[in-house]
């Protein structure tokens, strides 16, 4: 015997009739030997129970066409209390559930920390799909207690271009407006509610590494240009005893005269490539 | 005498050619890595996507478009003194960029400073580099180049770390301090000890006989309309890939994974232009296009593994293309203009580098996706690359093209006449 159970993530919006179904199809026997198969299940002896969470519901319309038995549970949502999960349950060797979970639409907002500067401004954003809230509220809490942002001099909150979103925006930040902060959507049915991380740095945390590169080069710079004066004044005396040897090849060389000019032009022409 | 006037092809050379490695890792790789603090500067200004995207192409357009000044500057003072002052720039525009308020402050402090900085620091290095090889010049500039590629793989991860722990004001203020580096790798440009400068005619009869080759205009606008195309993906993958529903640093990791490919693609696109004969022109053609396709394709693929064979397939074809679009010049007018060629080209092809990205920008303002971008993109890489079927000898299957560069050189300078096959006139 196999469950389809069905599993459903109901957006109650106003006072709403909903029909909850469970059907329990058994899987037919092979008809190899030719004789119809009789139906898997006997007459109404069987134990089906609805619930919801863990309260037992009137088990309500159970019935039977060909091989597939199916329960159904119809009734109203009009209240928050009526959220969580709703299952059926067949008894009969094997206890066989579905399950219906209804629940208020989740919030997303962003995982990581959102980080910013003293002094400038923010926009925290909280989102949900498909969803259309009642009202939205921010909260932001200094350990464990959530205080309501209120009328706050540099908050404001801005309620986005669709109904499905939500932004605090804050100007003018100061260290203190670092934390957590909460946003809460209030639906018909209940609430959900998300949380942000917000952090505020002053301009020294990326200044110090900042001006530990800049000493990092500046060094580097002196190094090379002092290497290179060193190099540079050993040339020198190198190059002074030297000086005896290149007068004697000049003078070596004017005395070939003309001969000479042919390949040096063509030298200077391949340098021109 | 005879000795100073040639260049060492080693030496000191080697230690240049590791200062390029990292200038052009500090100026390309900062540039690349831009698209990771693009998606932060939309969220912070509140500003669209297109008004963003013009930071980074006035950088680009500043870089190229000031090369020539930079070039010029290092002949008359030498490329050290240019290039720490093209770093301190370059780092200083980066550090008033950390205390921006609006959209304009980072137009002028990144785009048109760290821009004028980098435009001081790239072209007379490899002016520099020039002057110290003649024989393993390709080699040397190769090995330089390959500093863009490594870089753009480290730096945006690394970026997008610094913006996970600094946000941007800080992550900027540590840029800066990376990009101060270049002044030290400027300290390393020891002038080499060359007697003159070989002069080879003056710039204004050079650059008015460019201007009336054919080929060479072009070519420059084959490279304008590659150019409008090819930076797109770098400054707005990360953006799409988010629009995607992507984590900021798996799209980071792809951004690498695009340049790792882009670093392949030039080595094994520089073998294979030596390897294979006939005008490299035909080359750079089959690269082209190739990153004009992939990157019409990117708007299509939705599953995770195909977006990273596109970007795989496009770091690897954008990669190809640069090393050719290098040296397809002195194909085209030979080594004698190859400067002024360069700096002409540089100049006209920013124009594309400025207008492209704001352009993707603009239409994905107007779309509300980056379909049309990336589809316009590839157009225009598209459509570059048909350009380049008008140049010469592209359909000449002769053998006796295959060795252009020296063929012209020789005829300029013994005055022969050679049969017309394997010469452009000037």
């Amino acid at each position: 015997m196999r469950a389809l159970p069905g599993l459903l993530e109901a957006r109650a919006r106003t006072s709403r009739l909903l029909l909850l179904q469970c059907l329990l199809a058994a899987a037919r026997p092979s008809s190899a030997d030719g004789s119809a198969p009789d139906s898997p299940f006997t007459s109404p002896p069987l134990r089906e129970e609805i619930m919801a969470n863990n309260f037992s519901l009137e088990s309500h319309n159970i019935s039977l066409t060909g091989s597939t038995l199916y329960t159904q549970y119809r009734f109203t949502i009009i209240n928050s209390k009526q959220m969580g999960s709703y299952s059926c349950f067949f008894r009969e060797e094997k206890e066989q559930r579905g399950t219906f979970n209804f629940k208020v639409p989740e919030l997303h907002g962003k995982n990581k920390p959102l980080i910013s500067y003293v002094g400038d401004s923010t926009v925290l954003t909280c989102k949900c799909q498909n969803c259309f809230p009642l009202n939205w509220t921010w909260y932001s809490s200094n350990g464990s207690v959530k205080v309501p942002v209120g009328v706050q001099m540099n908050k404001y909150v801005i309620n986005g271009t669709y109904a499905n979103e939500t932004k605090l925006k804050i100007t003018q930040l100061l260290e203190e407006d670092g934390g957590s902060y909460w946003c809460r959507a209030l639906f018909q049915l209940g609430e959900s509610e998300e949380h942000i991380e917000l952090v505020v740095l002053s301009y020294l945390v990326p200044l110090k590494p900042f001006l530990v590169i800049v000493a990092e080069v500046i060094l580097l710079v002196a190094t090379i240009l002092l290497c290179e004066k060193y190099t540079q004044k050993k040339k020198k005396h190198s190059d002074e005893g030297k000086e005896f040897e290149q007068i004697e090849q000049l003078k070596s060389d004017d005395s070939n005269g003309i001969e000479n000019n042919v390949p040096r032009h063509r030298k200077n022409e391949s340098l021109g490539q | 005498m005879a000795r100073r006037t040639e260049p060492p092809d080693g030496g000191w050379g080697w230690v240049v050619v590791l200062s390029a490695f990292f200038q052009s890792a500090l100026v390309f790789g900062v540039l690349r890595s831009f698209g990771v603090f693009f998606v932060e500067f939309v969220a912070a200004f509140e500003e669209q996507a297109a008004r963003v995207s013009w930071i980074a192409s006035i950088g680009i357009a500043v870089q190229q478009f000031g090369s020539p000044v930079g070039s010029a500057l290092s002949t008359k003072f030498g490329p050290r003194p240019v290039v720490m002052t093209g770093g301190i720039l370059a780092a200083l525009g980066m550090l008033l960029a950390s205390f921006a308020t609006s959209l304009t402050h980072l137009y002028l402090s990144i785009g048109l400073l760290s821009g004028s900085g980098w435009a001081l620091t790239f072209a007379p290095t490899l002016a520099c580099l020039s002057c110290y090889f003649s024989r393993r010049r390709s080699l040397a500039t190769g090995l330089a180049l390959t500093g863009v590629g490594l870089s753009s793989f480290t730096f945006a991860p690394f970026f997008q770390w610094l913006l996970s722990h600094y946000a941007w004001r800080g992550s900027l203020l540590l840029v800066s301090a990376l990009s101060l580096h270049l002044v030290a790798c400027g300290a390393l440009l020891r002038p080499p000890s060359l007697a003159e400068d070989p002069a080879v005619g003056g710039p204004r009869a050079q650059l008015t006989s460019l201007l009336h080759h054919g080929p060479f205009l072009r070519y420059t606008v084959a490279l304008t309309l590659i150019n409008t195309g090819y930076f797109i993906p770098y400054l707005h993958l990360v953006s799409h890939l988010q629009d995607l529903d992507w984590d900021p640093l798996p799209a980071a990791f792809l951004l690498s994974v695009a340049a790792i490919s882009d670093l392949v693609g030039r080595v094994v696109s520089g073998w294979l232009g030596d390897a294979v004969p006939g005008p490299v022109t035909r080359l750079l053609m089959l690269w082209t296009t190739l990153t004009g396709v992939s990157l019409a394709l990117f708007p299509v693929a939705q599953a995770p593994t195909a977006l990273v064979a596109l970007a795989v397939a496009y770091g690897f074809t954008s990669g190809a293309l640069a090393p050719l679009a290098f040296s397809v010049l002195p194909e085209l007018i030979g080594t004698r203009r190859i400067y002024c060629g360069l700096g002409l080209l540089q100049m006209i092809e920013s124009i594309g580098g400025l207008l492209g990205p704001p352009l993707s920008g603009y239409l994905r303002d107007v779309t509300g996706n980056y379909t049309a971008s990336f589809v316009v993109a590839g157009a225009f890489l598209l459509s570059g690359s048909g350009i380049l079927l008008t140049l010469p000898h592209f359909f000449c299957f002769s053998t006796t093209t295959s060795r252009p560069q020296d063929l012209v050189t020789e005829a300029l300078d013994t005055k022969v006449p050679l049969p017309k096959e394997g010469l452009e006139e000037d």
